[in-house]
């Protein structure tokens, strides 16, 4: 007979692990991308919007989660409007520099700046806290084009407070000697994750800077041990390898100067044996590094009873960081769509997802998607898809 | 992934595996086959989402409801039930197949666009107003002046203005040109947009006789005439263009790119230079003057700086080797002189016998400045080789 008066053991959270999957096919993605090239060239850049848009929407819609494909619904013309608001707004930029040029000024300033250089100045010092905003404005538009189970994703917080944020931290890091970057990747990692979210259910973050010092400092000084040692081992090599071919000065300078074949294979060469070098030495600590980041912050992160893990290791980050930015190199950019499929199924394959949502709870985001997007980041940092 | 059908009613992430039926006028989703019905769509109201190219399943959309229907199979049947969404069924299009059209339609445009680049702006530049050119030529030369002592003894001018003025004529060149000289180095001359030319008055001061000037006239001249500034811009303005259309705009590439680019455009200026050597010689025996000038000049040159920078940097040089240029340029000591001896005194006496200062005009003059700034007189004008090696 059965005690009904005893408390029921409390069920256990179901954490069934589970991983996206990505299923999309190279050979497609490089047919959708060889007709945005050739958009590109008729349209003399301006199709890349629509490009743009058009990837994403492969990527997106190959991508599942617990079974349900990511959507995609952002479009062209959004992108595109974005980027001539940011266009005009330089525009009232430039026409205020002007007005200070020609009535404060005077037209005279310090010699050999003119009002062009002022200008360019100008956009040097905003851009730089822009592409801050702009990553995080852009981060917002994407999440808010992006559905699963039909509920639209969103990014709450602000994107210029973001911006100081990220400016702030980067200048006393870089005044630091990079010695606060724990503290800097935690408090920008907590704005995007934590405001974050799918419907009205939020991503939550707990991670603290504290917990990745201790292996930051580690990577920090053998860091600064490697490069050592590589400038050292370069120089060396140079030094010796030089006397030892009979090469002096004049036979550098005409290599360097009358390109023949041979020049091309010695410079391939060495761009070869310094590329061995920085990667035997300095890649893979850095890698190392990132790894361990990626998977602190992954593992710090939640969206109600799901929880998140990743299995990282430092060979896959240099695959990410490094042999993605030589393929986009070595092909001049035609190898994008490669580095993109990577990409996805580096992240199918090494995010982990404990636990299914309570679908029922999640109802659409309250809040109004933005109308247009990523116009910032498009005029002041690299963006790719 | 499973073929299965799923539908998300827009309100809640919940999920649930249906099954669908299609009708002419509506789809039915219900949870098991035609029982416990959990949606009814009118098919006027019935979305298709993105296409079969793009997307891995396209969504049909009701709204902020939707359906997935991962069965490819029975997408077509849909598609072939209801009319209106006939877009559902279609296969999805080969990949090589469209790798092969864009690739190559890709590879045709850039090859078209370089070809664009190079012709355009050879048949472009002379079409642009000339009005804009000079604006542009007179922006550079205020730039350029800046600072300078001008020389404007009006004779001196009037005969370095009337040598160009004659070659221009003989050239078809149909705009009027204009010399302005800068007192002091280095020993060179520039041609701008819009029939401006340059001259450092140590080029003059350094020439044994008029006819080496007028060959390097003559030379500048040939820049004028073929445009060159404004090609030059048009092409590395069409060159940057090709680039970042290649490289997706990627800053790093852009980078490389702007390495190739910089290595075409010296490319450019060592065959502008060739162009306006050999227009140059043509332009003085047209006018049946002397043209072993510019020879002349560069033979000078050379052996006050045996070190021939220009061989020296090779490919990174804007002009040719100075030894190539003096075969080209090699002309016999006949014709008449390019000026007349007064002429050349008083080009000589350009700049002023007392070395006076001479202010800049007010053309180019920043226009709220008050005064110009004008450094006191060099003792030693800049860019000459030490007393030693003249």
């Amino acid at each position: 007979m059965t005690d009904i008066s005893a408390p029921a053991p409390a069920s256990a959270p179901d954490l069934t692990p589970s991983r996206p999957v990505y299923d999309g096919k190279l050979s497609e993605l490089y047919g959708i991308y060889f007709r945005h090239l050739a958009l590109m060239v008729l349209t003399l850049g301006w199709s890349r919007f629509w490009g743009r848009t058009r990837l994403r929407r492969y990527l997106w819609s190959h991508f599942a989660v617990l079974g349900d494909r990511l959507e995609y619904r952002g479009r062209g013309l959004e992108l595109m409007i974005g980027f001539v608001l940011v266009l005009l707004m330089l525009g009232v930029w430039g026409g205020l520099i002007w007005a200070f040029w020609e009535y404060v000024l005077h037209e005279k300033s310090i010699p050999g700046l003119g009002l062009f250089d002022i200008f360019t100045f100008s956009l040097f010092f905003l851009g730089v806290p822009l592409a801050f905003v702009g990553h995080y404005a852009g981060l917002r538009y994407r999440l808010t084009r992006t559905r699963w189970r039909g509920i639209r994703c969103d990014l709450g917080g602000s994107a210029w407070g973001y911006g100081a944020k990220a400016t702030g931290l980067h200048l006393a890091n870089g005044l630091c000697g990079q010695l606060l970057t724990p503290l800097m990747s935690v408090l920008l990692a907590q704005p995007r994750i934590a405001n974050a979210r799918l419907g009205t259910q939020r991503l939550e973050f707990a991670g603290r800077s504290g917990d990745i010092y201790g292996r930051f400092i580690g990577y920090y000084f053998l860091n600064i041990l490697a490069w050592i040692v590589a400038i050292a081992v370069a120089v060396t090599a140079a030094t010796w390898g030089g006397r030892s071919l009979g090469i002096v000065e004049k036979d550098v300078t005409e290599l360097f100067t009358h390109f023949t074949p041979r020049t091309v294979l010695i410079l391939i060469g060495l761009a070869f044996a310094l590329y061995v070098l920085f990667g035997v030495m300095i890649l893979p600590l850095r890698c190392w590094w990132q790894a361990y980041l990626w998977r602190y912050l992954v593992s710090r992160t939640r969206a109600g009873t799901v929880l998140f893990a990743s299995a990282m290791s430092t060979r896959q980050m240099w695959g990410f960081l490094v042999l993605n930015y030589l393929i986009v190199m070595v092909t001049l950019g035609l190898g994008w769509p490669w580095v993109a499929h990577r990409t996805a199924r580096l992240i199918a394959g090494q995010l982990w997802l404990y636990g299914s949502p309570d679908g029922a709870s999640i109802r659409q985001p309250p809040d109004r998607p933005p109308r247009f997007g990523e116009g910032l980041l498009e005029m002041f940092d690299v963006t790719g898809v | 992934m499973a073929a299965r059908t799923r539908y998300y009613d827009g309100v809640t992430a919940q999920a649930l595996d249906v099954t669908v039926r299609p009708s002419t006028h509506e789809l039915v989703i219900s949870r098991t086959e035609g029982i416990d019905v959990v949606a009814r769509w009118p098919i006027g109201e019935v979305r298709i989402l993105g296409d079969s190219e793009h997307e891995a399943v396209p969504p049909l959309a009701h709204g902020d409801e939707r359906l997935m229907v991962e069965d490819a199979e029975l997408r077509r049947q849909i598609a072939l039930a209801v009319p209106q969404l006939a877009k559902l069924g279609a296969p999805k299009p080969s990949a090589t197949g469209r790798i092969a059209i864009f690739g190559t339609t890709f590879a045709a445009l850039l090859g078209l666009f370089w070809v664009g680049i190079d012709f355009g702006s050879e048949l472009a530049a002379p079409m642009v107003p000339y009005s804009l050119q000079a604006r542009l030529g007179n922006s550079v030369m205020k730039e350029l002046v800046a600072g300078h002592q001008l020389c404007t003894s009006p004779a001196g001018l009037a005969a370095i203005n009337g040598l160009a003025n004659r070659l221009a004529k003989a050239a078809d060149y149909g705009h009027p040109v204009k010399v302005t000289i800068i007192r002091g180095g280095p020993i060179n001359a520039f041609t701008l947009p819009g029939g401006q030319l340059l001259f450092y008055s140590d080029l003059i001061d350094k020439a044994h006789d008029g006819n080496e000037v007028a060959g390097v006239l003559a030379h500048e001249m040939g820049h004028a005439v073929h445009y060159h500034s404004m090609k030059g811009l048009a092409r590395q303005y069409g060159l940057n263009q090709l680039l970042r259309l290649m490289t997706g705009g990627y800053s790093d590439l852009g980078t490389v790119g702007a390495g190739g680019g910089l290595l075409l455009a010296l490319q450019n200026g060592r065959n502008f230079e060739r162009d306006a050597d050999s227009t140059g010689v043509l332009l003085l025996e047209k006018l049946g003057l002397r043209a072993d000038g510019i020879a002349e000049f560069f033979a000078d040159l050379e052996k006050a700086h045996p070190t021939d920078m220009a061989a020296q940097l090779g490919i990174w040089s804007t002009h040719p080797p100075t030894a190539e240029r003096i075969a080209a340029t090699k002309r016999p000591p006949t014709g008449k002189p390019a000026f007349s001896d007064e002429e050349w005194a008083a080009l000589k006496a350009v700049c002023g016998s007392n070395k006076e200062n001479n202010p800049v005009p007010e053309r180019f003059r920043q226009k709220p400045l008050a005064t110009v700034p004008t450094p006191p007189p060099a003792k030693e004008p800049p860019g000459l080789p030490p007393p030693g090696k003249r």
